[in-house]
């Protein structure tokens, strides 16, 4: 067998914390030979973006699978789970819309969450509008003041989604938090030491207070670090264009979307990678 | 000389539990007379409105200083109305108004609260910009006793940053250190007035019950603030050029409805200074 034919990563950084360009060939992709070496750039690099690489349905999902097990979504099984906004058929989504407005990663009552998400754009936004944004939360808490390190190592966070509804409702209705709540809570690292020894932020909207600490000494920590770790330096924001695709390491990473008109018919699909380690406490 | 009989003076509820309108004319607000009368219903009613009364800058100062001592903020000028805008031009400090959005009493971070708040509009958003608000006197009188009992004597933490968190959540560390600053403040979740009566003291600037596990406390609160903000107990101002509304501070909550932040919208308002402790 030729060595020749071996795959090799064409990859570039798109800024020094955060963001790596994946410019391999749908067929170089899809071939799996470089599954190793995209999710090592991906945990050390936060998000990688490939640029137009206009995958169908079926491909997403057969590159999803070279890099871990495919995560099914509700009932779409071994499928994309697609994600738009129809206001008027369904008013609820736009409920998600304002969810997903603010800084957050997913599966935060799951002892293991996912590992990622592959997003891809089949019809942007209007430009300016419903970018994607990914802070890099190892790289935040690498950057961090060795006193502050040592401050916030071992702190325990009550993360709860009924705590993000109050960012956009702040206002609700006793039934409506009540519902949230029936949802449950979480107690999690506020510095989850992963397996390879490295160590990242856990933060968001979900995230509501410090266990056992003074709620508005808690508020501030939290505020203040989330305030940090979405600094310019530790964040990407893609801009979509048709055909675009990024994986953002949810274990590593805060995200969002930034606002957008949820009736312009910005529509996106998703995969996700099921999660290989939970969160760890020190 | 004028007496009594021959003034301008009419007064009729708005809703069965909130509100009553006055129509007078400025003479009769300006010389006092009616202090006395206007004082008793502002407690009995929550809210008074003078349609279109039409009072100057002046006149609405001299009219506060009839009905008690008048209330001075930090940083307020001595004697004078204070704009009420989203335009940062007229009020640099615009952006902290942003929380009259949500239902709040004012002064929950002094021990003594303003009795009452008394604003005039001098321009109008072309939509929105409703001032509503609700009795808490009338809540807490109609709420079941079970959830009387269980709520006396609880004690509810209050601080500003919170009810800054309610329209911008993912503040700086730079603003919610700045924020924190202003302090905070422990009150009684139902207030014995010295008058016997008892009302709800709820809002934005509520954080916490004292002792009460987080996410109950959080539910209690909205709980009682629904409760106190059911339709019953409120009144929705619709303002015309001209009209002048009173509340009483201590027994009412309020809100602005959304209105255009361009829009000009321009209220001038006075205020009364506390004369009781929360208790």
């Amino acid at each position: 067998m030729s060595v020749a034919t071996k795959v090799e990563l064409k990859a570039e950084d798109i800024k020094p914390d955060v963001g790596t360009r994946i410019l391999n060939s749908k067929e170089e992709l899809l071939s799996g030979e470089i599954a190793d070496e995209v999710r090592d750039v991906l945990t050390r690099r936060g998000v990688l973006v490939f640029p137009e690489i206009d995958f169908t349905d079926e491909e997403q999902v057969a590159f999803t699978k070279t890099l871990g097990n495919f995560a099914p979504e509700g009932d779409h099984g071994e499928r994309v789970h697609p994600i738009t906004l129809d206001v008027e058929k369904n008013p609820e989504t736009a409920e998600y819309l304002k969810g997903s407005l603010y800084w957050h990663l997913d599966g935060v009552r799951n002892e293991t969450p996912i590992l990622a998400s592959l997003l891809s754009c089949r019809v942007p936004s209007p430009k300016g509008t419903g970018n994607t944004g990914v802070a890099n939360t190892y790289a935040a808490y690498e950057a961090l003041p060795q006193e502050k390190k040592d401050e916030i190592d071992g702190l325990r966070v009550i993360h709860a989604p009924w705590a993000s509804m109050f960012y956009y409702d702040p206002e609700p209705n006793i039934q409506k938090l009540e519902g949230f709540m029936r949802a449950g809570e979480a107690e999690l690292p506020l510095v989850w030491k992963h397996q390879d020894g490295r160590k990242s932020l856990v933060l968001g909207c979900t995230a509501h207070h410090v266990v056992g600490m003074d709620h508005t000494e808690s508020a501030k920590l939290l505020h203040g670090l989330r305030d940090w770790a979405t600094q310019d330096r530790f964040v990407y924001s893609h801009e979509w264009s048709a055909g675009d695709m990024i994986i953002w390491d949810n274990t590593g990473t805060l995200h969002r979307a930034e606002d957008y008109d949820p009736s312009c018919g910005r529509y996106m699909v998703r995969t996700k990678l099921e999660g290989e380690e939970a969160f760890a406490f020190e | 000389m004028a007496t009594a009989a021959d003034t301008k003076w009419s007064v009729s509820d708005i809703e069965p539990k909130i509100g009553c309108r006055i129509e007078t004319d400025k003479q009769t607000l300006l010389s006092g007379e009616r202090r006395d009368e206007i004082r008793d219903l502002m407690e009995k009613r929550g809210v008074i409105v003078f349609p279109e009364i039409g009072l100057t800058d002046d006149e609405q100062v001299a009219f506060t200083k009839t009905l008690g001592k008048m209330g001075l903020d930090t940083g307020e000028k001595k004697d004078t109305v204070y704009p009420i805008t989203m335009d940062e031009r007229i009020n640099p400090n615009a952006s902290y108004i942003k929380g009259a959005f949500f239902w709040h009493l004012d002064g929950t971070m002094a021990d003594k609260p303003i009795l009452a708040s008394i604003m005039s509009s001098r321009k109008l958003s072309a939509e929105g910009g409703d001032t509503e608000f609700c009795n808490t006197y009338a809540a807490y009188e109609a709420l079941d006793d079970d959830l009387k009992e269980q709520i006396e004597g609880l004690k509810v933490i209050h601080a500003m940053w919170r009810s800054q968190l309610y329209y911008n959540p993912e503040p700086t560390y730079e603003e919610i250190t700045r924020w924190q600053s202003i302090g905070q403040n422990e009150i009684p979740l139902v207030w014995t007035h010295r008058s016997g009566r008892k009302s709800l003291v709820l809002g934005n600037t509520a954080m916490q019950i004292v002792g009460m596990d987080l996410p109950e406390s959080e539910a209690l609160l909205v709980r009682l603030r629904e409760w106190a903000t059911r339709p019953e107990f409120v009144l929705r101002h619709k303002w015309a050029l001209g009209d002048m509304v009173i509340w009483d501070n201590t027994g009412t909550l309020h809100r602005a409805t959304p209105y255009d932040h361009a829009s000009g919208r321009l209220m001038h308002r006075t205020k009364l200074e506390g004369e009781e402790a929360f208790a």
